[in-house]
């Protein structure tokens, strides 16, 4: 009986949707012959879009064209910064885009966002937060691969695990 | 009869009408949709249930998620936990190890075959965490041994050959690892073959010439070559290069929902003569094109005509409405989802085309697959019923959720055994 309730449940079932993979990328490396700490985060434009000006295919912010608007890394930066940060050493990074760019095609493009920071003292411990798109989409996966003393690990970020430590 | 089971039933004897059927016999056609659906679990209790494709490793890889702790998918996104594949009595399941393709140079392959090992070792650490409900599988025979213990087997898969870089003996240490199918490419071209979703084309004209010496190693371990994700020419190029039957672990028909990532139906006759087998994935895009929603998007529109403030101007608050509003008028108009009717209908076409003998299931659990009625593990079982609801038998339901890849899995193995005897001989 449990099961054909189970079957039942199912074939009522008004509430499941297709949903396809939300991902995002990101790479951080810490590279101590330049004092350099590198950040390069990797987003679907249209999720960058969506959340910023709510419509998906909006040409509003034009990132990375010729007609880019003048107030769209402030924009993106101000959504970067609440869902987003790195502490090295237990210190919160200030983060500036040092360089951005597209690739891809269609509802394939990524906007990649490069940062570098210097980090002259040596990194014993990292704390990133990466909750990039959990406010639009409650399956939001954000990857996020950690180069570090030689060592490279993934970690996976959700709406419930946005946060995690290193400790180096 | 409960006021539940009633509806239940008119549910199903409605489906039922509006399905497509095989041939019945006479006390099928007296059924009731409960006894159908008995029937149909019973079967799907007695098979072998192999899913050859979940990215599960991904989230085996976030800190404090526990396999052997049951998730409620539509608060945290996951598919797959030992607990729901027992609830979806599923019996084996191949997680793959995934790394996403990047720079393609001797640092990036360290990279990606470190952050690669982590993965299996993750799988390996979980299968080992848990040996009292799971194991670890390493032959086709092991699936069925640990059904009989009442156990899951855990099979390893590595999706995307880049941990590979471009060193051939890296197949061999994967295999000692236990990793037993490599899907050769993901969604960017690599150093073994082009993808069928680069932006850039053909690189190199489907399997490149290190691909091949690839291909020619798996052969030799006995691990069986995946062409899901390559482009066509990959297809074809290991079908021509592959000594052993390859497998797609998760790919659906082209000329039912065209995309891509789907097999034409040439293809499909190919993958029936070269003996092996294509796994249905429960990914929406690849089993219906998306009918058009027409009453949201035009929600959408006039709220976004109604917003008068430009972005830059309005506070966190009025962001954070904003964004409420949204979010309220997706959950009210939801995109028609993909069903395990649109899972049958593939199956119906790849058995019509390829054979019996050469389909199978490969979800994409936490990779993106998840559809009405098999959302996630625990609710695999809905495909059987459909398939019985068709006229499917349990021989035929045998094949689909198990049988075909294990008989290329063993034949896998069986041509790497004769590689061995012939250079020894």
């Amino acid at each position: 009986m449990r099961v054909l309730l189970t079957a039942f449940l199912l074939a009522i079932s008004t509430i499941s949707v297709a949903h396809p993979l939300r991902l995002s990328l990101c790479e951080v490396e810490y590279v101590p012959k330049k004092q350099l700490l590198t950040v390069n985060l990797k987003l679907f434009l249209t999720d960058v879009n969506e959340a910023i000006t709510f419509d998906p295919y909006s040409k509003e912010l034009a990132f990375c064209e010729p007609n880019e608007a003048d107030n769209a890394n402030t924009l993106l930066m101000k959504y970067v910064n609440q869902f987003f940060y790195v502490k090295a050493n237990n210190k919160k990074i200030s983060l500036k885009i040092k360089s951005k760019k597209l690739s891809g095609e269609g509802e394939n493009t990524a906007l990649w966002i490069y940062f570098e920071l210097e980090q002259h003292d040596p990194l014993k411990s990292l704390e990133i937060k990466n909750a990039v798109f959990t406010d639009l989409f409650f399956d939001q996966n954000n990857i996020v691969y950690v180069h570090a003393k030689g060592e490279s690990k993934s970690l996976m970020f959700t709406k419930k695990t946005p946060v995690h430590q290193l400790r180096f | 009869m409960s006021k539940s089971m009633r509806y239940f039933s008119f549910i199903l004897v409605l489906t039922l009408a509006i399905s497509s059927c095989k041939e019945k016999t006479a006390s099928e056609e007296t059924e009731t949709e409960e006894q159908l659906v008995e029937r149909a679990l019973a079967i799907h209790d007695r098979v072998l249930t192999v899913d050859t494709h979940a990215d599960t490793p991904l989230r085996m890889i976030e800190p404090g998620f526990d396999m052997a702790e049951r998730h409620d998918p539509r608060e945290t996104g996951s598919k797959v936990d030992y607990p729901r594949m027992k609830e979806g009595g599923l019996d084996a399941i191949f997680f793959a190890a995934f790394v996403a393709q990047d720079i393609r140079d001797d640092d990036g392959n360290t990279r990606a075959k470190a952050l690669c090992l982590q993965m299996i070792d993750s799988v390996i650490a979980s299968t080992e965490k848990n040996s009292d409900v799971v194991g670890l599988a390493l032959n086709p025979d092991d699936a069925y041994a640990l059904e009989k213990e009442g156990k899951r087997a855990i099979y390893i898969g590595i999706e995307n050959g880049y941990p590979i870089g471009n060193d051939v003996s890296n197949v061999e240490e994967y295999y000692n690892k236990g990793v037993r199918y490599i899907t050769l490419v993901h969604s960017s071209n690599n150093d073994l073959a082009d993808s069928a979703t680069d932006q850039n084309g053909t690189e190199h004209g489907g399997i490149s010439e290190f691909g091949a010496s690839v291909v020619s190693e798996m052969n030799r371990l006995g691990i069986m070559v995946d062409v899901s994700h390559g482009n066509d020419s990959v297809f074809y190029d290991a079908i021509k290069l592959s000594k052993a039957p390859i497998i797609a672990s998760h790919s659906n028909a082209r000329s039912v929902t065209e995309h891509q990532r789907n097999m034409t139906d040439e293809m499909l006759k190919l993958m029936a003569e070269n003996g092996g087998v294509v796994q249905l994935t429960m990914l929406a895009d690849y089993l219906r094109t998306a009918p058009p929603n027409a009453a949201r998007d035009s929600a959408m529109t006039a709220m976004r005509a109604s917003i008068t403030k430009p972005i830059s101007e309005m506070t966190d608050e009025e962001r954070a409405a904003l964004r409420k509003s949204f979010n309220e008028l997706n959950e009210k108009y939801p995109s028609p989802p993909a069903t395990v009717t649109h899972v049958a209908d593939h199956i119906d076409h790849i058995v019509k085309v390829a054979g019996i003998d050469h389909v199978g299931i490969g979800c994409d659990f936490d990779g993106g697959g998840g559809i009405e009625g098999v959302f996630d593990a625990s609710e695999v079982m809905n495909i059987t019923i459909e398939l019985v609801r068709r006229g499917y038998t349990e021989e035929e339901i045998e094949k689909i959720w198990g049988g075909n890849l294990i008989r290329v899995f063993k034949e896998v193995q069986a041509v790497a055994e004769e590689l061995k005897t012939e250079v020894g001989s």
